[in-house]
């Protein structure tokens, strides 16, 4: 209980404490996870130790053992390529996150503390792998409703929400999009008829009226996912282009991306793409639906995965090709998005060499190793269909898997996409297929 | 006086385990702290340090240290004290523990202890031994094999009169062949390259020939190779940047490499996130109050791909993540490198003069200048000068520092 004014403190602590701590098994034994001979020896000393600690409620000695455990376990996963790093490796680290956690919150602290608890606990989700019954999202949603209950409505200057009236015209030009080649509209038509003019000939198609009662279509607003996600740790894009020398991937909260790349006049382009978002924040994911057509997929729901792209106007994603079939619902602002079968795929150019990307570093002690995109990549010399959606409309669109990729050419079609004209651009992708 | 000038062991840096580090007091050790000494008759002579456990090296010093004034250059200094005799003992500190005798050397990684030991019975050849950590060097080693004699042979003519090894674990004797961690753990090497000395790691290998040239192979996602691409290698690849230019010295971080030439320059190249290259990161300049650059003791950079570039946000302009090139380093004062180590993300360097420097990450202390804060910048460890202390060797762990020190002469 805080009795000095001056403090932000949060109502109520005695409570997150005890539900954080009713997450966690009574005794020591039980939290365990089970590794792999990959795990050093002297990893799982340390393991056991910081764990005692904890139990032991030596809160300070079990920081400095965690403290050990995530740099040692964030190394591994910087060692080779991110797909090859020992799921072990992860799942120390996210165990690491969970009592980093767990001791920031033992002793009452403000709102700050908190935050920064939710931090570790976001770094555990992005970078880790689900331990102990996904326990790190269980904290992340107890430490959240405990924020957001402390916080005042409104804080800050007043946000004027982004409508398309109040589009700025920018420095990107809206291309002309009167073509016959357009991409083909129809109004919610049957699972059979998609599948059959659409699915199996592999066509690109604008399904309206699917996506329109989804509930993110009336609920979100700049203010809306800053109230949700403002404290939630996600990667952002920094840079005008993934192919650029200097793009790079940093980790902020939502709320500094919104003040920095959105709001405020934003010096640099900051995207936040391709991110399972609604995976980290389960509170987006109520608002939103997948659509039906999903299911004619030959994996299974489980393998759908669900990405957002959250950005300002300007943002471009270069020419490129998805392993999976997807479907784009655009829910505020205006995307650009050019599409290449798999017949102008002669005149498209693969780059020569591997992406010279630079790793990033996103504080003093982490980074985030995930390509947004498989390679190689294409600039395209030869323009075909165009495709351009207003936000009114719900969009679905769609492109076919590729097949074996050859040297210089490619055998499926492939995107351009383009951002602009909007003050703000949400979008979700899902991807059914595999 | 003959004890003022004997040489000792000063450690630094990350001791979780309770690795022998100083006073090993605490989980670091943010300053040099004297390595206790087992006995006063055994000289440790050489340190491999892994994460979680120490091998020491120790051997029986064969006399009294010679009359007259020591060398003040740190490689004659090493020869003319007097050379330990034979094979010594290992001896291991922190998660692992135990010791062995008949050992000449050791090299330690969290998941093998690789020991070359002296033959048993007459006249046997030497025996390279690689034992798990928790062993305690009890039992049999999870593998071994006997040291051809040609190769012994050539090793010792090679040696340097300190009685180090002329080419040091995981290089093997006749360089014919090096140890790994990983599968497979014996590693032959083509003999073309007369390898003098190899370095390992996290991902990739360098190794300095004979005749001083530097060749890179492995992984290089970070740059840590240094041919100018972030593409592995799978052969070993002449560094050709710095063909020409003879180097002494070549050390291997986690994700960078150092090499030191014969004229006592500094390159770095690989991954900079901590600032171990000795280049502008952004990490620490976001995190520095100054807007400018920070650009103590830096110039002359050799030619490199920038990371970001023009940042407008309070990063200095030209903050380097990865630099696939060497980049020429220049130490304060113009003083020249002799010997170089580094750790995971930490870079250690030994002068003409006898100072040590360090940068890099320094999260555990392991730079040695009594903070736990990183730098991007070559920072001399005052320790030594106040003590008047002469650094002489340096051995990096990945998250600590061992120095050999000798007093210096009192004018």
């Amino acid at each position: 209980m805080a009795e000095d004014s001056n403090r932000d403190t949060l109502p109520g602590m005695g409570p997150l404490q005890e539900a954080l701590r009713a997450l966690l098994p009574r005794t020591k034994e039980e939290l365990k996870l089970d590794l792999s001979e990959n795990v050093h020896r002297s990893v799982l000393i340390l393991l056991q130790q910081a764990t005692n600690l904890f139990y032991e409620g030596r809160r300070s000695e079990c920081l400095q053992t965690t403290e050990a455990l995530l740099d040692y376990s964030w190394e591994k996963l910087n060692t080779g390529v991110w797909r090859d790093v020992d799921k072990d490796w992860r799942r120390v680290y996210s165990f690491s996150c969970l009592l980093k956690t767990m001791c920031l919150c033992e002793t009452p602290g403000d709102a700050t503390t908190v935050a920064a608890a939710l931090k570790v606990c976001d770094m555990g989700l992005l970078m880790g792998a689900a331990i102990l019954g996904d326990i790190l999202s269980k904290v992340a949603a107890i430490l959240q409703t405990h924020l957001l209950s402390g916080k005042r409505p409104a804080q800050g200057p007043a946000q004027e929400q982004p409508g398309i009236k109040k589009a700025r015209n920018g420095h990107t030009s809206i291309p002309d999009t009167r073509s016959e080649e357009a991409v083909p509209r129809l109004h919610c038509p049957s699972l059979q008829y998609f599948r059959k003019h659409y699915l199996v000939p592999q066509r690109p198609v604008i399904l309206e009226g699917v996506a329109d009662h989804w509930p993110c279509m009336k609920k979100w607003s700049l203010e809306y996912i800053q109230e949700i996600a403002g404290c939630r740790t996600v990667p952002v894009e920094v840079g005008s282009r993934y192919t650029d020398e200097d793009w790079s991937q940093r980790l902020m909260t939502v709320n500094e991306f919104i003040s920095r790349y959105i709001l405020n006049e934003p010096k640099d382009i900051g995207y936040l793409a391709q991110h399972q978002l609604f995976d980290q924040i389960p509170e987006l994911k109520q608002d939103i639906g997948v659509p039906d057509y999903c299911c004619l997929g030959d994996g299974e729901e489980e393998e759908i995965t669900i990405n957002a792209w959250f950005g300002p106007p300007g943002t471009v994603s270069p020419l490129h090709q998805d392993p999976q079939q997807n479907f784009l619902v655009q829910v505020l602002g205006r995307k650009y998005i050019r599409l290449y079968s798999p017949q102008e795929s002669e005149a498209l150019y693969p780059h020569d060499t591997h992406l010279l990307h630079n790793t990033s570093q996103v504080g003093p002690s982490m980074t985030f190793q995930l390509l947004p995109h498989p390679t190689p990549f294409l600039e395209s010399r030869q323009m075909a269909s165009l495709a351009f959606f207003r936000s009114t409309w719900r969009i679905l669109t769609w492109r076919s898997s590729p097949g074996l990729l050859r040297p210089h050419s490619c055998p499926a079609s492939c995107l351009l996409e383009k951002s602009c004209s909007s003050r703000l651009n949400i979008g979700i992708m899902c991807k059914p297929w595999t | 006086m003959a004890e003022e000038r004997r040489g000792s062991w000063f450690g630094f840096g990350f001791c979780g385990f309770g690795q022998a580090l100083g006073s090993g007091r605490g989980r670091q050790v943010t300053s040099p702290e004297p390595l206790r000494a087992a006995g006063t008759d055994a000289e440790v002579c050489s340190v491999s340090a892994s994460w979680s456990y120490t091998a020491f090296l120790s051997r029986e010093r064969s006399g009294p240290i010679p009359p007259g004034p020591a060398p003040t250059c740190p490689r004659l200094l090493l020869s003319w004290l007097p050379a330990p005799a034979g094979a010594g003992q290992v001896q291991l500190s922190g998660s692992a523990r135990g010791a062995a005798e008949g050992c000449r050397d050791a090299w330690a990684s969290e998941t093998l202890l690789v020991v070359l030991r002296d033959g048993r019975g007459p006249g046997a050849g030497a025996e390279l031994q690689a034992w798990a950590p928790g062993s305690a060097l009890c039992g049999e080693p999870l593998w071994a094999q006997t040291v051809v004699p040609e190769a012994q042979r050539e090793d010792r003519e090679d040696g340097e009169g300190d009685g180090t090894r002329a080419r040091p674990l995981p290089l093997l004797p006749g360089a014919r062949a090096y140890v790994s961690p990983l599968s497979p753990l014996y590693r032959p090497l083509a003999p073309e390259l007369r390898a003098r000395r190899l370095e390992l790691g996290t991902e990739h290998a360098l190794l300095l020939d004979e005749a001083g040239q530097v060749y890179s192979w492995g992984g290089g996602r970070h740059g840590q190779l240094g041919h100018g691409t972030l593409e592995a290698e799978p052969e070993p690849r002449l560094l050709e940047a710095l063909q020409g230019l003879p180097m002494a010295e070549v050390a291997a971080g986690g994700w960078h490499s150092v090499c030191v030439s014969e004229t006592g320059d500094v390159y770095t190249w690989g991954w900079n996130e901590s600032g171990q290259l000795a280049l502008p990161t952004r990490s620490l300049a976001e995190d520095r109050e100054t807007v400018t650059g920070e650009t103590t003791g830096l110039s002359g950079h050799g030619p490199g791909v920038t990371g970001t570039t023009g940042d407008e946000g309070g990063a200095p302009a030209s903050c380097i993540a990865l630099q696939p090139f060497p980049a020429l380093l220049d130490l304060p004062l113009g003083s020249d490198a002799v010997k170089a180590s580094c750790g995971s993300r930490h870079t250690a360097v030994v002068t003409r003069a006898g100072e040590l420097y360090t940068w890099g990450w320094g999260k555990y202390g392991q730079l040695g200048h009594g903070d736990t804060t990183s730098r991007d910048w070559p920072c001399r460890v005052e320790y030594f000068v106040d003590k008047q202390l002469q650094a002489v060797a340096v051995s990096c762990g990945p998250w600590n520092t061992y120095v050999y020190a000798v007093q210096r002469e009192t004018s």
